[in-house]
């Protein structure tokens, strides 16, 4: 071959150098450039109207889901970690009297499954004797109120707790028991399937076995067995992922995520508050609260394009633990523009009281009925939106 | 010195004469044969290793098995801190203290079980003596979870995994230098010392730049860990969150893993090409090493930004998918599903394809492993939680792929590394005409590599593919995504 000719085998050689040198320099030079951000989509609005109501009142049941942390983390460390499923730890109510870690929700419910939903007490003679540290179990529940723009007033349950025993107690303190009995709250929405949020739904179904029960879709099994062995005799609907439109201004919204202790899916509430704007009520908030803002502002339409309030739990350190993420969570909140912040439950003392030093806007509790620290919003305590 | 002596049954071995022969790499010294023609072998191998990883995944780590390490970190600490002993013992010390003669002639499964368990032995020594005796005792408290429980409202549980997540980031940056120092740096300056003095060097050196890079770039996110922020112990708020839009040590995470990542592919499916091009030593040396980090941080925006391209911006203060920490985290996870079917390549493929020039073989082997990684990744998150016991889904924030990943790589090594790739393979010790040949069939193929105007054209011409190829990419993988559901609701 004469020198003036290609040889074949030598380009080949330098594409194969030069395929792969160019695509790693472009990978490196411009992958995270800022010309990057003209692949990125334009946000678009899809403003999907969901009404408006007046205003909305929540009160708080119950936000202590377990009373002490270490104990509750104690059971998990030994049960092994946080990806252990839930039905496993032999937690109340579903005890096989084998041990931590060794439980199932089949041996546990077909103990207590002829006392539910009406005889709770005797049922929990016989958790006592089946589960593991049975006084730790909480819960958490919240009713909300909501006044629609004619003055008409409607009632939802969130959650219905944990602790027989302790949501019993709870719901007759805060009149709930009478309320489900008069069928004045028209439904029970279960944010998921976490154990403080929906285990004590046969306390709900005591009062109120044909109430209707809105899911998120991505109950496992033993949650669907659990619905229909606590009694309950009225509609089950289950929300798909996205928006679920319930009364003018009311919509829940559904998150596919994983969440720990092998459950996966959570549903809040959003409301639209004339004049004021969004207003999240949350169970546990697992898709994170930035992520429940970014959405609302992609689907939603509501008032004043602003956001106004939240309610519930943020989880960001349910087991008062910590990670520089949280930290990242905690500086861009305040980029949200919220008025009014209720926080408890999983949000983590630690991560209220760093919201209180950057100043946001925190309405703080009284400390009643267990709540351990003023700066959540506690058991008992009301918060408005719109009032 | 040595010299070979043919046994009266036909195998080969080398018999020491002088001294032992720690100072040379045995892996380079042993020739694998199959046992069986075609993928036979690493198809046995492949199955084998496989029950292997799930009966000790289920053993070690599994939330549903017996001890249950995954909580996650412990059990990401302890997979992690592993593939380093490994590699020292090893890459740094070449089975030191094993006479030569031991590890030629034991059987692979006695040698393995051996090596495996001094292997563990190491590692819980290193963990529990090293970092939560001696760092945790006098130096730093948040090594040693007995010292983290004693602050208010940490629990136990969290006592523990703050710990572990201290020593794993450290051992993520001590799973970059210490082969980097074989790979790139080709154990200079101590190439020619004999061992036990040659691996405690190496080892000495790269865990003393392992501490400082761990300072520089993880002791901020150990220092926001705590309340309030440790001010006047580490820099916080650290020096990268407006450029990576996190507080968080997981942007550092990200590359110091693309950095491992791209060691192992320079080691095995790339045979240290392009570093191997140059001829002077120190040159190539000091190249190969930043080299490295160069390639990495390539890696580490394009996956950052293939992120972008599919799960949406990232969003600051969102938790799972959408939270950059957690984007730069995922970068370091892609990285290890690309590693995973290059180190199979390797191990049992005969590193395939070969008949081509080195270059074209290293592309080849390069887009084999890739489309490997995205099958590799597509199983994982489609089918993965059924068989490991963790939640499916993205961004669970308990669950590591990584674990799972390097879990078995880690077993992979200690198959190829202690057992000869038995029982695919047997170990027969090349002669020193076999490595001679071996050398020059390599310096032959480097040589081959000649400035020309045919080489230029060839670059010129790969440069603008590449380059097409890399915006293509970009521009099909937002609707990819859209098409494939890797996660059905």
């Amino acid at each position: 071959m004469s020198d003036n000719k290609i040889n074949r085998k030598d380009f080949i050689k330098g594409a194969a150098i030069g395929i792969g040198g160019a695509t790693i320099a472009a990978m490196g030079l411009y992958s995270y450039s800022p010309m990057r951000k003209s692949h990125f989509k334009a946000k678009t609005r899809k403003l999907q109207d969901f009404g408006v109501c007046k205003s909305i009142k929540v009160t708080n049941i119950s936000e202590t889901s377990w009373f002490d942390n270490a104990t509750l983390m104690g059971d998990i460390k030994k049960a092994g970690g946080l990806l252990v499923n839930q039905y496993e730890y032999n937690w109340p109510p579903f005890g096989n009297g084998k041990g931590l870690g060794k439980g199932s929700y089949s041996e546990g419910i077909e103990k207590i499954k002829h006392l539910l939903p009406n005889r709770l007490d005797e049922a929990w003679e016989i958790i006592k004797k089946n589960c593991i540290n049975i006084d730790n179990a909480g819960g958490f529940a919240a009713l909300v109120e909501i006044e629609e723009l004619d003055g008409k007033k409607r009632k939802f349950l969130l959650d219905s707790g944990w602790s027989y025993k302790w949501m019993d107690e709870c719901f007759k303190r805060e009149g709930i028991d009478k309320m489900l009995a008069n069928g004045e709250i028209e439904a029970l929405i279960i944010s998921h399937e976490h154990f403080d949020h929906f285990w004590g739904l046969p306390v709900t179904l005591k009062y109120k076995p044909d109430i209707t029960i809105y899911i998120p879709e991505g109950f496992y099994s033993e949650g669907l067995s659990y619905i229909k062995d606590s009694g309950h005799r009225g509609k089950l609907i289950i929300n798909k992922a996205g928006l679920t439109k319930m009364t003018p201004g009311f919509g829940l919204y559904n998150f596919n995520v994983p969440i720990i202790c092998r459950v996966f899916g959570e549903q809040s509430m959003f409301f639209n508050i004339k004049d004021k704007g969004l207003v999240s009520v949350t169970g546990c908030c697992h898709q994170g609260i930035i992520q429940f803002c970014d959405t609302a502002y992609k689907e939603l339409k509501y008032d004043n394009d602003k956001l106004h309030g939240i309610y519930g739990g943020l989880h960001i350190s349910p087991f008062e633990d910590w990670d520089p993420k949280y930290d990242d969570l905690v500086i861009s909140l305040g980029n949200y523009g919220f008025e009014k912040i209720g926080c408890n439950h999983c949000t983590g003392l630690l991560c209220a009281k760093k919201f209180i030093e950057r100043g946001y806007p925190v309405v703080q509790g009284t400390a009643r009925f267990r709540t351990k620290d003023k700066s959540y919003l506690g058991n008992g305590d009301v918060i408005s939106f719109g009032v | 010195m040595k010299k070979m002596v043919i046994l009266s049954d036909n195998k080969k071995f080398f018999k020491e004469t002088t001294m032992e022969d720690y100072g040379k790499n045995y892996l380079e010294q042993r020739k694998l044969e199959k046992k069986w023609k075609g993928p036979i072998p690493a198809i046995v191998n492949l199955l084998f290793t496989l029950v292997i990883f799930y009966i000790t995944w289920w053993i070690f780590q599994d939330p549903r098995g017996w001890l249950r390490m995954y909580t996650p970190y412990v059990g990401y600490m302890y997979t992690r801190w592993w593939l380093i002993v490994l590699i020292w013992m090893v890459y740094l010390f070449n089975f030191w203290p094993f006479k030569r003669d031991w590890v030629i002639k034991t059987h692979p499964v006695i040698k393995g079980l051996i090596l495996t368990s001094i292997s563990a032995l190491i590692l819980v020594a290193l963990i529990k003596i090293f970092f939560e005796g001696i760092l945790g005792n006098f130096g730093i408290a948040y090594f040693n979870p007995s010292r983290i429980s004693k602050l208010p409202g940490v629990t136990e549980f969290f006592a523990i995994e703050y710990a572990s997540l201290a020593c794993l980031m450290f051992a993520a940056i001590a799973s970059w230098l210490s082969p980097a120092w074989v790979v790139a740096c080709e154990e200079a300056p101590w190439q020619k010392l004999s061992q036990p003095a040659k691996g405690f060097s190496i080892w000495v050196v790269t865990f003393f730049l392992s501490t400082i890079v761990y300072f520089v770039t993880m002791h901020s996110h150990m220092g926001i860990l705590y309340y309030p922020w440790q001010y006047f112990t580490s820099i916080t708020p650290p020096y990268w969150e407006n450029f990576a839009n996190t507080v968080s040590g997981n942007f550092h995470v990200a590359w110091i893993m693309c950095c491992t990542v791209t060691v192992w592919l320079l080691e095995t499916i790339w045979e240290r090409f392009p570093f191997s091009l140059i001829k002077n030593p120190t040159a190539r040396r000091i190249t190969a090493f930043f080299g490295i980090i160069a390639i990495a941080f390539a890696m580490h925006f394009f996956f950052y930004f293939v992120q972008e391209l599919t799960f949406g911006e990232a969003i600051r203060g969102t938790r799972r998918d959408a939270a950059p920490d957690w984007r730069w985290l995922h970068v370091g996870e892609m990285a290890i599903f690309l590693l995973v079917p290059a180190l199979f390549l390797k191990f049992y493929a005969g590193n395939w394809p070969n008949k081509f020039s080195l270059p074209v073989n290293v592309l080849l082997r390069t887009i084999i492993s890739a489309a490997a990684g995205i099958v590799l990744y597509y199983l994982y998150y489609r089918f993965g939680h059924l068989v490991l016991g963790t939640q499916k889904g993205f961004s669970h924030p308990q669950q590591f792929p990584m674990i799972p990943t390097i879990w078995l790589i880690n077993i992979w090594l200690v198959n190829h590394w202690f057992m000869d790739n038995w029982p695919g393979w047997k170990m027969v010790p090349k002669t020193a005409e076999e490595i001679a040949a071996e050398e020059k069939a390599m310096e032959e193929k480097i040589s081959e590599i000649k400035w020309s105007s045919s080489l230029g054209l060839g670059i010129g011409a790969g440069a603008v593919i590449g380059m097409t190829l890399y915006f293509i990419t970009i521009r099909i993988l937002p609707f990819l995504y859209e098409k494939i559901s890797i996660i059905p609701n």
